[in-house]
């Protein structure tokens, strides 16, 4: 027996040694790698000045960096690439006990939200020059970036997630619509046509309208003028109707069941593109990546707006901890990296969508069309939501709350009472922000 | 291994009812491994589907290739090797050591300094994080291998399973004749306590190489420059921000736990060593 | 003769004492440098106000009087209790009967089914997470509501009921602990003498007869060993929740130490997280008492039955 197991461990030892030598070789000598990879952290650049930056995704950074210590040889850059998670959970334990943080950090647009209180941990980018581009970006995303009272600047914004309604045009076809964009943008205008669409398209497929009620929510969400904070931190959720009336409406869809309870990143919601369990998904221009690997066939989902507006949801701001001894630099080169025309490469080569509105009048930008849903001018598309998003507050609980508010539709979507469910989410954030 | 033992006979129903549990259990264990090895083959697309395929695919060497293109795999498999063998041999010296003091040596304090040890289990973790990476950067260990080896010596888990196993395995009689031969304590320890507790190290050797394997939480905070990264740490570089590739994932993820198998077969050995040692007592 | 002896006695002991003292000083000095400190600050940290990021605000009893008028403290508390016993105590009951069976020539292929068993330990907690998110999936397709449906039973939301959460998270402790646990039990059957076995197989006891009268009663130290590190376990339990019911950590299925992480890396007021941690503390201490006094009174009216 114990000869068979030493036997099955030489063979396993093998392949893998062969599988480690030919991703080796492939790598060398053939060059065939189109979509050159980028590796978890290299130094580029031999200056003097040695920057540290922490970034997450794939940003494709590390070319543009090399553009850039071309230029400015007395810097070399030392990225590191991590885990979303990874990196904003490190920077907050480095800035918590003082050392061990970058020269430059990558925060997400939720996750700055954590650092509001703390403008000590980080340059106020203002003071370095950051005055001069401000009109470089779109003001929401930049005052996103900002203290409350504006005059503490965090971070540049990089990339954006302007939301959009992705639709599947076989699903609109089936139920006898129109399924160019143009016409379903007509057709689903307001939210009162999203429900009605809803219902028609339920009644002709049986097919839901929307995967699950988060999306949905969010969406209503983001184009409320105030939503769960003002700006002196207090809970403002239930003084305005703006959020009650989105709630409301998913639990009405809920009620009718036109849309369903797949949990988002499962294996069933992603299977879901594919088999088209449902026939819209409001999310942001990221989620094409998704949609794309999950569910190959061209011209089978397109994009229009959402109705009555915009949100945004993911996108970054590259920030610089006042640890940094290199402040300076630093900025100098963040400012560089988030220009209109550096976000036009980042855009073509690695699909983030722009932060700033010059680059939407670019040529190269207005041309971009994608075979896959169905040769429209994507992002175009995009870049109008992203000039409906209304600048909001949101708060450092922000997450913590909304939390609470998606436990809530996830009760009321097995058909528990929606006003229960809703004193209920409201205690449960009363309690939290006592704490 | 073919003297006869326990229960050892022919066919019976009851012998049919064990392997039927234990084959049972076996696979019951063995399927989400397997469905690690069954996503390390798949695309990303392939998995998103309901079911979910239960088979190997066809993209074994593809997905291994994504990893080895995003994050220096070896590299990593090499710091993860030297970072968790350093802490388990330490770990088995420094609990045997421990717990032989507290099984076999009569002091003063004795039950006073178990108790200490027993205590110090009960304390929550997850809370340690912030006040325990602020005294790594004031020894300046950030990014250093000591960051996790010191640490991780401290196993009052490790202790008290010595301390039991002593207790119980090594006879007094044994000890004390030792002494009267005029055996240093030390001595005593390493000629006559460590060959009889071979069973008692292969168990906590199997623990603590595991668990400095796959620990990441902890790596994660201390070790930031991809050059010292160990592999759970270089792993988790594989998450992109919002599109997961289980495929490539898994792939880096199955491959980084093989070895462990060999581990375990290895100490597994050691144990089965130590039990015909035991026969002839 | 006698004098010189006695005298080489004393001295002796000296030695061992001092011999002693030198084997368990690293982990005491370990301790010291690494583990003191935290252990401190969190009990200074729970009469503080503190976001992590801010400077700390002295808030007197204000996180404990916060956390035992929060519904979901007590919540977490009942369900650490109920998931700790669901999950362990038939695990460690499974595991003595799986360790039994594999130190015993009763069984071919130990070394393959002693490596099979210990496979959870060892698996990817991604990978856990996607199987048992299938298994106990919300959907009719999920693997246990597809057995049920055989038996007439509605489709249950296994992340969200009171009952089904915590048995699915319990499943899961059971299935990553059993493998563990057996090799635990496995090393304290090496250490009984076969003679015993022997003997007792001459006087024609079987097998049931010999695991209840010659194994557990060997092994006694290492099951009380088990017993106090699994209760311990369970009571700090929280990868399992975590990752069956992600950051959102819905009440019918928090443990103490998660809503305790949940405080300090969600929320970040480390004030209350660090009261949490304390109140856990007690009460892993007092139900540790309880227990050895327990099996200390059982120990000791089974010696003297026998």
């Amino acid at each position: 027996m114990s000869k068979l197991l030493k036997l099955t461990a030489l063979m396993v030892l093998a392949i893998l040694f062969l599988v480690a030598c030919n991703g080796g070789n492939g790598n060398d000598a053939s060059g065939e790698d189109v979509d050159d990879p980028e590796t978890t952290s290299e130094t580029i650049g031999d200056g003097d000045v040695e920057l540290v930056f922490w970034e997450f995704g794939n940003t494709g950074y590390d070319k543009l960096i090399e553009e850039y210590v071309a230029d400015n040889p007395h810097i070399s850059i030392n990225l590191q690439n991590s885990d979303m998670n990874d990196v904003h959970d490190n920077l907050f334990t480095s800035v918590s006990s003082g050392s061990g943080a970058p020269d430059i950090a990558m925060v997400e647009e939720a996750q700055i939200e954590r650092y509001r209180n703390a403008e000590d941990a980080f340059n106020n980018l203002y003071d370095l020059g950051a005055e001069s581009v401000v009109d470089n970006y779109l003001d929401w995303v930049f005052q996103n970036g900002e203290s409350a009272d504006g005059s503490f600047l965090f971070g540049l914004p990089t990339d954006i997630g302007p939301t959009v309604m992705f639709y599947r045009t076989d699903v609109f076809e089936e139920a006898g619509f129109d399924s160019s964009p143009e016409a379903v943008s007509e057709l689903v205008s307001t939210w009162e046509d999203f429900e009605s669409v809803a219902r028609e398209i339920n009644e002709e497929t049986g097919k839901l309208m929307a995967d699950a009620g988060e999306l949905v929510f969010n969406a209503r969400r983001d184009q409320a003028t105030q939503q769960y904070f003002n700006e002196d931190d207090e809970l403002i959720i239930d003084d305005h109707p703006q959020i009650r009336e989105a709630y409301d409406y998913v639990a009405n869809l809920f009620d009718e069941e036109l849309v369903g309870d797949i949990p988002l990143w499962t294996p069933e919601w992603f299977a879901g593109m594919e088999e088209g369990t449902y026939a819209t998904m409001l999310a942001p221009a990221w989620m094409q990546g998704q949609i794309k690997d999950n569910s190959p066939e061209e011209g089978v989902w397109s994009i229009t707006t959402m109705p009555e507006g915009a949100g945004n949801w993911g996108g970054s701001y590259l920030t610089v901890p006042s640890e940094s001894e290199h402040a300076e630099e630093a900025y100098q080169f963040i400012e560089w990296l988030t220009a209109p025309e550096q976000q036009l490469k980042a855009f073509l080569g690695y699909g983030l969508f722009p932060s700033s509105p010059q680059v939407y009048e670019m040529p190269e930008f207005m041309d971009y069309e994608d075979e896959y849903f169905g040769g429209i001018a994507t992002a175009q598309v995009f870049s109008e939501a992203a000039q409906q998003v209304i600048p909001v507050y949101k708060g450092r609980l922000y997450y913590p709350v909304d939390e609470e508010l998606k436990q809530a539709i996830d009760n009321i979507s097995a058909g528990d009472d929606r006003d229960e469910e809703w004193e209920a989410a409201i205690q449960r954030i009363e309690r939290i922000l006592q704490r | 291994m073919s003297t006869k033992e326990v229960g050892e006979g022919k066919f019976s129903v009851k012998k049919f009812f064990v392997y039927f549990v234990l084959v049972g259990g076996a696979l019951v264990s063995l399927f989400p491994f397997y469905y690690m090895f069954v996503m390390a083959t798949r695309l990303n697309r392939e998995i998103n589907t309901v079911p979910p395929p239960f088979t190997p695919g066809t993209h074994l060497v593809e997905n291994f290739q994504k990893v080895t293109d995003n994050i220096d795999f070896f590299g990593a498999m090499g710091n993860s090797l030297y970072v968790a063998t350093t802490v388990t041999v330490g770990t088995l010296f420094l609990c045997s050591l421990a717990g032989y003091a507290f099984a076999k040596l009569p002091f003063k304090g004795k039950k006073v300094f178990f108790v200490m040890i027993l205590v110090t289990m009960m304390v929550p973790p997850q809370l340690g994080l912030i006040p325990q990476y602020y005294i790594i950067t004031a020894l300046g260990w950030l990014n250093d291998f000591k960051a996790i080896i010191v640490p991780g010596l401290i196993n009052a888990f490790g202790i008290f399973w010595m301390r039991q196993y002593i207790a119980e395995g090594v006879p007094y009689e044994i000890v004390e004749a030792a002494k009267i031969d005029g055996c240093s304590n030390f001595r005593i320890y390493w000629n006559v306590v460590v060959p009889m507790i071979l069973p008692a190290f292969a168990t906590l050797g199997i623990i603590v190489f595991m668990h400095v394997w796959n620990d990441f939480l902890w790596p994660l905070v201390v070790l930031r420059d991809p050059a010292v990264h160990t592999l759970q740490v270089a792993l988790r570089a594989l998450n992109d921000a919002r599109q997961m590739d289980y495929g490539m994932i898994m792939s880096g993820t199955f491959w980084a736990t093989v070895p462990l198998i060999f581990v375990f077969l290895m100490f597994n050995r050691l144990f089965i060593q130590s039990l015909s040692e035991g026969a002839v007592k | 003769m006698k004098m010189t002896k006695k005298a080489n006695q004393l001295t002796e002991t000296k030695r061992t004492t001092i011999a002693a003292y030198l084997f368990i000083s690293p982990f005491f000095i370990l301790f010291a440098i690494f583990g003191l400190f935290p252990m401190i600050f969190s009990f200074y940290l729970s009469f503080f106000r503190w976001d992590g990021l801010d400077p700390m605000t002295f808030n007197g009893l204000h996180n404990f009087r916060f956390i035992f008028s929060d519904p979901i403290f007590y919540s977490s508390i009942k369900n650490t209790f109920i998931i700790g016993l669901l999950g362990t105590l038939p695990q460690i009951i499974v595991s003595i009967l799986i360790a039994f069976a594999l130190n015993s020539a009763l069984i071919r292929f130990r070394n393959t089914f002693r490596t099979l068993i210990f496979l959870p330990y060892i698996t990817s907690i991604v990978a856990v997470a996607i199987i048992f998110g299938l298994v106990f999936n919300n959907q009719p397709f999920g693997f246990a509501n597809y057995i049920l449906s055989f038996f007439d039973a509605g489709p249950i939301r296994w992340s969200a009921e009171y009952w089904p959460v915590k048995f699915a998270i319990a499943t899961m402790v059971f299935w990553r602990w059993v493998g563990y646990n057996t090799i635990i039990f496995l090393a304290g059957m090496q250490s009984i003498s076969k003679e015993l076995y022997e003997a007792a197989k001459i006087d024609g006891a079987t097998i049931g007869q010999q695991l209840r009268l010659i194994t557990l009663p060997m092994l006694k130290p290492i099951v009380m060993f088990v017993v106090f590190t699994s209760t311990i376990g369970s009571l700090q339990l929280f990868t399992e929740p975590l990752i069956f019911l992600g950051r959102g950590l819905r009440e019918e299925g928090i443990t103490v130490v998660a809503y305790l992480w949940r405080d300090a890396f969600v929320y970040n007021t480390f004030g209350t997280a660090s009261a949490a941690a304390i109140v856990l503390f007690v009460i892993i201490i007092t139900l540790t008492a309880i227990n050895l006094g327990l099996s200390n009174l059982i120990g000791r009216s089974k010696r003297k039955v026998s």
